[in-house]
């Protein structure tokens, strides 16, 4: 069996508000909060990138490792704001860690979908036994035109997950991906701001690859809806991932663990991945977790986890250093729009 | 352009000060930034000794006017450092982070 | 030691336009033939002081450049040790006399800062400080800034009393024609004035300037009487992180001390000294460092009026103005202090002379402290 052995995450601590944004393009902010279902999203210092989110995420995430930073022998890194075009961030993520040179990098992108994309990857080489433990990382500072609808939820964090054998908190039941050519949203090489195609982005894209996705894993784990303790879709706004859970038959209770979104906005590669951390953060040993990506072009990417009592231990090392989400969002710092506009170098 | 080989080796210094715990022993603010960190000012930049004994010079970051203080506890961290081209080498280093 | 300053010169300091850095050394080295009465021949050597040069202007080989425009063809040198440049030349002249293979030197300390801009020069001054320092993004005046709030914390130093430097040296060089700057200021003013790293203010700080002193060195006593009597440097650690103090610079004091004792020399008997004021904390420093004044106390003094030109039976301080009203042309700085203490031990300084000046000092710092020279000098009475 295979499963996450350690995991961190990483959210910068400034946050602009929908209103800040909407008043300083004359909108309505309350219009806008509850047609996104978001009321603020977190905002990379102006020192920070991908590398950085990636490297405070994976940092944390081998302080809660049993073993040494050079067991990892594969570290996947998915990102659409890779700080590069031709150079991977995970060799500078593997080098500044001490991973040592025995492994195998990768960058990844696929939308808000390249760090569930590399879950599954790390998984298989698990799997294979062709290494003993792996990282998969989904890391973004995500970037959107001034003015544009996406400004209101692109946002910034990072998610390192590390997969193996042993020592497991949380198992790896069944794994599936739905993927197809949908050109709902995109950023062509050299331009510096994505474009997306409006309402397209709803039905035919988020919606039938997450359920194409979903049912997938229901018929193949053949799991019932209401045995399944926890649910975690990939976050664009408030109301999708609502959507999603209610169209496949989940409560509230079941979503309500995961919804970082309306904390931090849509950190894109980091999306469900901070959705299924949430969980795990709280849940207690022996529960089910369905979790659904989604990354546009398109594809979602599905998984059914079930925690084991060895989480339990995980969560007393977790509170000794101060590393679980909660505490991450009691640290912030409200930012205006021009400070926003500064800190993503727009200005 | 910076250079890529001083950029490489550099970075073999920052694995070993990443992650550390120290304190503040004195500190300014920078209002007047040199070239390369027109963006980034003002910035406060302190001398913090480590867990491990040694003293860095670095610049602060994610700080508010009352962590700017002798003996307040900070950790390192690595971020973008000094401004370069667009076609450049992208610099990380250490900077300390109050907690 | 004894080694006669023949022949002193120096530029007026300020932004010169027009002046480029040949023309300044040919104003500097004239006046400095002339007041020697030397013949251009005489001169065995020539001892360069610069910092950035190389790093703004990518010029460098400048100890070429200028025995090319000084029309000299003897063997020419420069020397760099960021703001000590001109202190070090000075030493390495001093050597050179002794070593028994020159008679007769020249050093000029030259320097254009006004060709560039402002962030760039602030930059380029900090190659006298660690790679650590400038991927931290810390500037000069940031780097004394933590030397002040060390100070301040530790011994309750104000930024009033760092303001008295200010003051104090503002209102010597309205007695000097060469000063950059030449009306007295106020403690208001410099309080007022813009923060440049906190807790330091614009007016706390050396301006950026142009200008080139010049000395002719000798192994041959001369009427004027003046002599090199001791000349020392020490050096610490290029970056602050590493020093063991942040209260003091360790460099002042071994030079110094050294000094001192070689020439056989103690601080009573100094009637008047340039000092090395890159920022008022600097002063404050260098006073406690050498011992003019007990640890802690430089800033209460100067601001009682202690070392100020007119106070009986004291010390002068920078009767120039030192760094932070004459000026601060980087690598010209070290052989001004020369120039301007020659000049005081002959009774030239009109309306900023000090009285009865027999013995006087230079104290040149390059970096955070890093290099220090210390020079002592003499004026010999004849009967």
């Amino acid at each position: 069996m295979i499963g996450i052995v350690s995991y961190g995450t990483y959210v910068p601590r400034y946050r602009v508000s929908i209103k800040e944004i909407a008043l300083a393009w004359k909108k309505d902010p309350e219009e806008i909060a509850i047609a996104l279902g978001v009321r603020e999203k977190s905002v990379p210092g102006i020192d920070e990138d991908a590398v950085t989110i990636a490297i405070e995420a994976a940092s944390q995430s081998l302080s809660l490792f049993l073993k040494k930073p050079n067991a990892i022998e594969a570290l996947f890194v998915g990102s659409e704001s890779h700080p590069y075009a031709v150079n991977p961030t995970s060799t500078i993520v593997g080098e500044l860690l001490d991973i040592g040179h025995e492994y195998l990098a990768s960058d990844l992108e696929f939308a808000c979908k390249a760090g569930t994309a590399a879950v599954q990857m790390i998984a298989g080489l698990v799997a294979s036994g062709q290494i003993t433990y792996g990282m998969a990382i989904g890391a973004d500072t995500a970037q959107s035109k001034p003015h544009d609808a996406l400004e209101y939820t692109s946002a910034s964090a990072g998610v390192a997950v590390i997969l193996g054998k042993t020592h497991i908190i949380a198992d790896l039941i069944s794994y599936n991906s739905y993927s197809s050519d949908t050109p709902d949203f995109w950023r062509r090489d050299g331009i510096r701001y994505p474009s997306h195609a409006g309402r397209f982005t709803g039905e035919p894209a988020y919606f039938a690859h997450v359920m194409g996705a979903a049912q997938r894993l229901l018929n193949k784990s053949k799991v019932n809806i209401s045995d399944i303790d926890y649910c975690v879709f990939h976050m664009p706004n408030g109301k999708f991932p609502r959507e999603a859970a209610k169209r496949l038959g989940f409560a509230d209770k079941q979503l309500g663990a995961s919804l970082v979104v309306d904390h931090i906005g849509n950190p894109y590669s980091a999306s469900s991945l901070m959705g299924l951390a949430s969980v795990l953060d709280v849940a207690k040993p022996n529960k089910t977790i369905f979790m659904v990506s989604y990354g546009s072009g398109a594809g979602s990417d599905a998984f059914l986890w079930k925690t084991t009592k060895e989480i339990s231990k995980f969560h007393s090392k977790q509170k000794k250093s101060g590393y679980t989400i909660e505490h991450q969002l009691r640290q912030t710092t409200d930012i205006t729009y021009t400070e926003y506009l500064k800190y993503t170098h727009k200005l | 352009m910076l250079s890529p080989v001083k950029i490489w080796r550099n970075q073999k210094h920052i694995a070993s000060q990443l992650g550390l715990v120290g304190t503040i022993i004195s500190w300014s603010l920078i209002r007047v930034p040199p070239d390369g960190f027109n963006d980034q000012a003002p910035y406060p930049i302190a001398i913090v000794e480590l867990e491990n004994g040694s003293r860095i010079l670095s610049q602060v970051v994610d700080w508010k006017t009352d962590s700017l203080k002798p003996g307040q506890k900070v950790k390192t961290v690595v971020r973008r450092t000094i401004e370069t081209t667009q076609d450049g080498v992208i610099p990380y280093g250490i900077k300390v982070k109050p907690i | 030691m004894n080694i006669a300053v023949i022949g002193t010169g120096m530029t007026v300091f300020g932004e010169r336009w027009e002046i480029s850095p040949r023309a300044l050394a040919r104003d500097a080295v004239k006046q400095a033939l002339e007041d020697a009465g030397c013949d251009k021949k005489n001169i065995q050597a020539l001892y360069v002081a610069n910092m950035l040069s190389g790093m703004l202007g990518m010029q460098g080989h400048l100890g070429a450049l200028f025995a090319e425009e000084l029309r000299l063809s003897i063997p020419a040198y420069t020397i760099e040790g960021a703001c000590a440049s001109g202190g070090l030349a000075i030493h390495t002249a001093v050597l050179s006399i002794l070593s028994g293979e020159y008679e007769t030197v020249l050093v000029l300390g030259v320097e254009k800062m006004t060709d560039h801009k402002p962030e760039q020069v602030s930059s380029a001054l900090m190659g006298a400080g660690s790679n650590e320092e400038r991927l931290a993004g810390a500037t000069f005046p940031g780097l004394y800034a933590i030397l002040a709030r060390s100070h301040m914390e530790a011994y309750g130093t104000t930024v009033k009393e760092l303001a008295s430097v200010a003051v104090k040296n503002h209102y010597h060089a309205s007695f000097n024609p060469k000063a950059q700057y030449q009306k007295p200021i106020s403690i208001e003013t410099v309080l007022h004035s813009s923060c440049v790293a906190d807790p330091l203010k614009l007016l706390d700080c050396s301006p950026v300037t142009d200008g080139a002193a010049a000395v002719i060195l000798s192994k041959k006593p001369t009427k004027n009487g003046v002599t090199i009597i001791a000349s020392q440097v020490a050096t610490d650690t290029l970056g602050l992180a590493e020093r063991k103090s942040l209260t003091t610079i360790a460099a002042t004091t071994e030079a110094s001390c050294k000094a001192f004792t070689l020439a056989s020399i103690s601080l009573k008997d100094i009637h008047v000294a340039e000092v090395h004021d890159c920022f008022t904390i600097a002063e404050i420093l260098a006073l406690e460092d050498m011992g003019f004044v007990k640890k802690g106390e430089a800033g209460k003094r100067i601001s009682e009026g202690a070392f100020t030109l007119g106070t009986a039976k004291q010390c002068v301080i920078n009767s120039s103005g030192g760094l932070k009203a004459c000026g601060h042309p980087v690598g010209a700085t070290g052989v001004k202090q020369i120039v301007e203490i020659t000049d005081q031990l002959r009774g030239r300084c009109g309306k900023r002379q000090v009285q009865h000046a027999r013995v006087g000092l230079t104290h040149n710092v390059g970096g955070t402290g890093a290099t220090a020279v210390v020079h002592i000098l003499r004026k010999e009475m004849y009967a």
